[in-house]
């Protein structure tokens, strides 16, 4: 039963990943091109939000440790001299190693005061990238360049960058969900879902917390990484308070409770919708606000739990009951 | 019969309160004991201060030897302490099975690192985690409730899964928050065939419970509290005689007491 559902997964993910292999034979604008290869970033992004989701934390420093990887990445290409492919890992360690010394301060309070942390984080590093030269000032880095040539893949064009993006976007898919599927993660949604419950389990609520937002960190940071070559320009800006909250409505969006498609649906949306309806960027801000509050008093489960609500409503409508609301023999479903 | 938990004058401040005064009370290996008291005596804070949930102002607590004043709640948990919680502090949104299976962690052997590569030997461990947490259901015959959600049990039913998830780490301690409350007599009956049940299994058993008589057929020997202090300590027949516990306790009718007690 449990090994054919993971047959069935292990083919839905090759399918998927065979069909958007294929999305540049039908995609030929440029400028959509980007906006796929911005829906990777996006996602990855997401993902790492609910990554710490998953264990029961609210970030609000989505896009911080993005911003990390993506200025250590910059550095060490431009002021380092060293190739795109050593910068790449070293800027998932940077953004790690920041996340761990944030992270162990930042969890020790879970809840509220973890989120208002985060928010706090989120505001200042953006004014230190921007204060410094060191890191391009307010001006910002430019003239990031793209990474070297490997194989058959030269970085001029927008479809090399976006294979390189997708293979970056599904290793951080296969990863989290070898981690979601482990034990480990089964410890963090124990964590997400009774705490006290959990500690008296045997599950250091602290160190948990702690490999959780150094592992999000550290995803986020490739994934700065990889915007910084692609985009080759860098400003504090980018980085603001406003992407972390998009951040969140691409992961509510798609559905929090789905750790892994919900940043994928919600991602991908929330990237082209607004720009193929034209949305000026100035208005943005105030549609995308409207889409979070509407989400959260009418669809919180998102709209990977649509199929659920829809059943749940129907079976109402023709006033049956669940069977696993009745007890006894009868409610036993599989496990 | 060995002592298993050593409370020795345990103190308690909140504030200026003392919840628990120098209170002192062991648990033998294997036994069933009652902690009883009328409400506000300390019981509760008795359960969160062996189980690490709050820091002790004074006095010990040793656990097979060892001292655990001042560990971690998941440390303590570590060395085979399990809590059962008053209220049916449950993971309410998974199936039943699912409850259980999460209270899994310490049991596995194979590395965390393993599990997260999904190698044949974690798999195979998880493989006979399920069989287990099956075997813990059948025990306690939640078994055919498996895929029912943890907020739709019935209360008693709840009750009886906070018990297993507890078990999941194979306590050889376990302390039970009032097992009893809010159930009527036939669950009543049921809880108590599984708590003898789980003693008998190797488990020594603390429990805190308002249901005189059941405390009183269920267990080896009480304690009383009376304002963070302990006022008695006997085998039950003892405790129902004891006149000083009759007036902290239930007042000063007699008869009910010798009721309750037969």
């Amino acid at each position: 039963m449990r090994r054919g559902s993971a047959a069935k997964k292990t083919a839905v993910f090759g399918v998927s990943l065979l069909l958007a292999s294929l999305l540049p034979l039908v995609i030929t604008s440029a400028y959509q091109m980007h906006l796929v290869i911005m829906t990777c970033i996006n996602i990855m992004l997401a993902l790492s939000f609910s990554l710490l989701y998953s264990i029961g934390l609210i970030t609000m420093a989505g896009a911080t440790f993005w911003a990390i990887g993506a200025y250590c990445s910059a550095l060490v290409v431009l002021k380092g001299g060293f190739s795109f492919w050593v910068a790449l890992p070293a800027s998932g360690l940077a953004a790690a190693l920041a996340g761990l010394a944030l992270g162990s301060v930042l969890v020790r309070v879970p809840g509220v005061a973890f989120l208002i942390k985060t928010l706090v984080l989120a505001m200042i590093v953006p004014e230190v990238f921007g204060y410094f030269d060191f890191f391009g000032g307010w001006a910002g880095l430019l003239g990031i360049p793209g990474p070297d040539p490997i194989g058959p893949l030269i970085f001029v064009r927008k479809v090399p960058y976006y294979y390189l993006g997708l293979g970056l976007l599904f290793i951080n898919i296969l990863v989290f969900h070898a981690l979601y599927t482990s034990r480990v993660g089964r410890a963090w949604s124990a964590v997400r879902l009774n705490p006290n419950l959990a500690e008296t389990l045997g599950i250091n609520l602290y160190g948990h917390r702690i490999l959780a937002f150094v592992i999000s960190s550290a995803s986020a940071g490739v994934a700065g990484s990889f915007y910084a070559h692609y985009f080759q320009t860098l400003e504090p800006g980018m980085f603001s308070v406003f992407k972390a909250i998009l951040i969140q409505i691409y992961s509510i969006l798609g559905g929090l409770g789905f750790y892994i498609l919900g940043p994928v649906v919600g991602a991908a949306i929330m990237t082209f919708v607004p720009e193929l309806l034209r949305i000026s960027k100035e208005i943005e801000p105030i549609l995308t606000g409207l889409v979070l509050i509407l989400l959260v008093i009418f669809l919180p489960g998102g709209i990977l739990s649509l199929p659920e609500r829809l059943s749940a409503f129907r079976s109402r409508a023709a006033g049956r009951i669940k069977p696993e609301e009745i007890p006894g023999p009868g409610g036993a479903t599989e496990g | 019969m060995g002592s298993l938990l050593d409370v020795y004058k345990l103190t308690k401040y909140f504030g200026g309160l003392a919840a628990v005064n120098d209170l002192q009370f062991h648990a033998g290996e294997g036994e069933i004991l009652g902690l009883i008291g009328p409400n506000g005596a300390g019981k509760s804070t008795v359960f969160n201060l062996i189980n690490g949930f709050l820091p002790v102002t004074r006095g010990t607590i040793t656990f097979e030897g060892r001292e655990i004043t001042g560990l971690k709640a998941h440390r303590i948990a570590r060395l085979g302490i399990g809590r059962a919680f008053q209220a049916s502090t449950l993971f309410m949104k998974l199936s039943v099975f699912e409850n259980v299976f999460n209270g899994f962690h310490l049991r596995y052997r194979r590395s965390a690192w393993r599990s997260f590569l999904h190698t044949r030997d974690a798999r195979e461990e998880e493989e006979r985690a399920r069989e287990d947490v099956m075997g813990i259901l059948r025990f306690v015959g939640l078994e055919k409730l498996k895929g029912m959600l943890a907020q739709n049990l019935p209360h008693g039913h709840q009750k009886m899964l906070g018990v297993c998830i507890a078990m999941a780490i194979r306590p050889k301690l376990l302390l039970l928050d009032e097992p009893l409350a809010g159930m009527n007599p036939e669950e009543t009956a049921t809880m108590s065939e599984v708590i003898t049940k789980v003693r008998d299994s190797g488990v020594t058993i603390v429990l805190v419970e308002h249901n005189i008589g059941a405390v009183m057929r269920l267990c080896d020997r009480i304690v009383v509290l009376s304002q963070g202090r302990k006022i008695a300590e006997g085998l039950p027949g003892e405790i129902a005689q004891n006149r000083d516990v009759i007036e902290a306790y239930l007042g000063t009718d007699e008869e009910e007491v010798a009721e309750n007690a037969s």
